[in-house]
């Protein structure tokens, strides 16, 4: 994650396979056909970076132990602030859906933030030796996985279509949460643990520059990009 | 009778308005709390702590639950009132802590009106507390002392109302047998008539008897003592003494007075035969008399001498939307003179989630007496008893929760008739 800009191809939410780097290569090739309508890669090649503010620190959960024999995950790892910037305007839809995956390991959502764009199938493996059930009462998503194993195929999935906040629980670990943030929109990063982003391959334009910090708060500035040039905007 | 009817209407109709009034509460409060959603993740978030370094980190949450039931004979179970229905709010109140991956510690502190919900006055407990120290992070061994939950069987891990399915134990945690724990029985026929087999009881002892009565296990047991408990590959084990025996009641749990003096010792051993299945073996002895019945002891004899003892088998199987639990235990409670009285209690119980927020779940429950002999002849010490719990539930939000519960019993009330009770519970977790 240095330098602010999801990788996809290295997965630097954790845990995305190589699939995910093919499909994104397959995307491209598709959009830089003849008559391909035109879509992120086709893009421009201007460029945002900047920094944003972030809260401080948040404490690592404590987890409820109270009936439990066998007390596993002791600690958990502490789960810095980061922010999502994303560029909100009118963009052509994307041609292939995109696939990602949240795991789940040490009783602990990997990552706990995924932004993704609209359509995009969230797969949820589990790689703990116990069972796992995610569900989600949230109104962009409301879905309840029932309780699988590591072995269980295929991965439980869904498939995010309504953009909005989306948090993710489970129901025999109550300590567990993620927040996937469906955008509608093919341009987001997340920031650094510093708050720092950088936004590449954005096409000439006006939009609107949005930093998601919390389910409360989200901050915005209207962005107009010329092609070729670097934008700095702080988030503050 | 023509007489009473108009009566009888009058007092239904004011039973139907109060319970119509009661979902309206319940269902007002479902959507409130829906509407608050968004507090309570903020609530959430700011009762956690944690010291700069993070190694000592504490987290307050809670229920506030109103629980209702309605009853047309006599209250069911352990709930104590006269009125036919009864309204019991609780605020539960839960501390826990890590300090550094070895030590943890828990409180659940309650306001309600009873620790079983009676007609009473409110008051407020703590009913558990606890430290637990983990000397490796593989959990080969826990060491916990302080006040808690039994380790045997398998609901108390799910006893709390956010959790179980229903809203009141199975049959086998709070139906009451017709033992006491305040007198020792010298003769057979007493405890026939204490347990209704055989007429003649008192109409004074009658009408306090539900208070002298304990069930094989009292909930969740939360008395005082020690446990050892770990992991070993699939196996778990579980041991614990504590100074109040498995059927002992609340009062009984944190007084202090000859403590050790009859300690009870329970243990049980687990495997995880997979992620889906299941299974444990429990056991557990102890004195069911309290101190107060010492005086009534015959000479040569002691609280000792009054043990109870459970053995137990827990099966629990879980897959996608289904959950299937079921417990069997086998309870023996020693009568120097007059012999053994020795019971069997079971359940089989399934849950259903049917949508992300709805469930449903039903449960099968069975007590069966063995006999004891009086005057020349064997006859079973308690009337055999069983009951079907139903009940629907509903998730508003990851914060609230409502569930109905329907129950018909057969068990030992006048004529065998069989005994229906409703309740609703709603809950908020913050």
């Amino acid at each position: 994650m240095n330098g602010g800009e999801y990788d996809w191809c290295e997965g630097s939410f954790g845990g995305v396979r190589r699939r995910r780097c093919l499909v994104a290569l397959v995307s491209l090739l598709i959009a830089l056909a003849p008559g391909a309508s035109p879509t992120i890669a086709a893009g421009g090649d201007a460029t945002i970076a900047g920094m944003v503010v972030l809260p401080k620190t948040r404490s690592a959960p404590v987890i409820n132990k109270r009936y439990e024999i066998v007390a596993h995950g002791g600690v958990l790892s502490a789960n810095p602030p980061v922010a999502v910037v994303y560029l909100e305007g009118v963009f052509p839809p994307a041609t292939v859906p995109a696939v990602t995956q949240i795991t789940q390991k040490e009783l602990t959502f990997i990552p706990s933030l995924l932004p993704v764009r609209k359509g995009t199938k969230v797969e949820f493996p589990n790689l703990d030796h116990t069972y796992h059930n995610i569900f989600s009462f949230s109104p962009a998503k409301r879905f309840d996985l029932g309780r699988y194993r590591a072995e269980d195929r295929p991965v439980p999935a869904q498939t995010f279509d309504v953009p909005g906040l989306v948090t993710l629980r489970c129901d025999i670990h109550e300590h567990m949460r993620a927040l996937i943030l469906v955008l509608d929109t093919p341009h987001f990063v997340i920031t650094d643990e510093e708050g720092r982003y950088r936004m590449e391959r954005i096409p000439p334009g006006r939009y609107v520059l949005k930093s998601w910090l919390d389910s409360k708060t989200t901050k915005q500035s209207p962005v107009e990009v010329a092609a070729g040039a670097t934008l700095n905007v702080d988030f503050r | 009778m023509n007489r009473e009817r108009p009566l009888v209407q009058t007092k239904w109709r004011a039973s139907a308005a109060r319970w119509l009034f009661r979902a309206a509460l319940l269902l007002t409060l479902a959507v409130e709390a829906r509407a608050a959603e968004d507090f309570l993740d903020a609530v959430e978030q700011a009762l956690s702590f944690a010291s700069s370094d993070g190694q000592l980190r504490a987290r307050f949450s809670g229920t506030v639950e109103l629980e209702a039931y309605t009853f047309p004979g006599p209250a069911p179970w352990l709930l104590q009132s006269d009125e036919g229905t009864l309204v019991a709010p609780r605020l539960t109140a839960f501390l826990d802590a890590q300090w550094g991956p070895h030590v943890y510690a828990f409180v659940q502190a309650r306001a309600d009106r009873g620790f079983d919900p009676t007609d009473g006055d409110g008051e407020a407990r703590l009913d558990e507390y606890a430290v637990r120290v983990t000397p490796w992070l593989d959990s080969r061994l826990n060491v916990q002392l302080g006040k808690f939950a039994t380790v045997v069987g398998s609901w108390a891990a799910r006893h709390g109302s956010w959790t179980n399915a229903f809203i009141t134990a199975p049959m086998a945690y709070e139906s009451l047998t017709g033992m006491w724990d305040t007198e020792a029985i010298r003769f057979s026929t007493v405890l026939l008539q204490w347990s209704h087999v055989r007429p003649g009881l008192p109409a004074a002892v009658t009408a306090i008897e539900k208070s002298l009565r304990i069930p094989v296990i009292w909930g969740p047991s939360y008395a005082i003592g020690a446990a050892v408990s770990g992991e070993l590959r699939r196996f778990q084990y579980a041991f614990e003494v504590k100074q109040g025996s498995l059927s002992s009641r609340p009062e009984a749990w944190d007084d202090m007075k000859g403590v050790w003096e009859h300690p009870t010792v329970s243990g049980r051993l687990g495997l995880r035969a997979s992620e889906a299945w299941n299974f444990g073996v429990s056991a557990s002895t102890g004195t069911y008399l309290r101190l107060l019945a010492r005086p009534g002891i015959p000479a040569g004899r002691g609280l000792g001498d009054y043990r109870q003892t459970v053995l137990g088998h827990d099966i629990s199987y879980a897959h996608r939307h289904l959950q299937v639990w079921a417990e069997v235990f086998v309870s023996r409670f020693e009568i120097p003179v007059v012999g053994h009285a020795d019971m069997l209690s079971y359940y089989v119980e399934a849950k259903y989630k049917f949508t992300p927020q709805f469930f449903g779940a039903l449960r099968w429950n069975q007590q069966l007496f063995d006999t004891i002999r009086e005057r020349g002849r064997f006859r079973e010490w308690g009337h055999e008893a069983w009951r079907i719990d139903a009940g629907p539930g509903y998730r508003f939000t990851a914060h609230t929760q409502l569930k109905f519960q329907y129950s018909v019993q057969r068990g030992d009330a006048p004529g065998r008739k069989l005994a229906h009770t409703g309740a609703g519970q709603f809950t908020l977790r913050f």
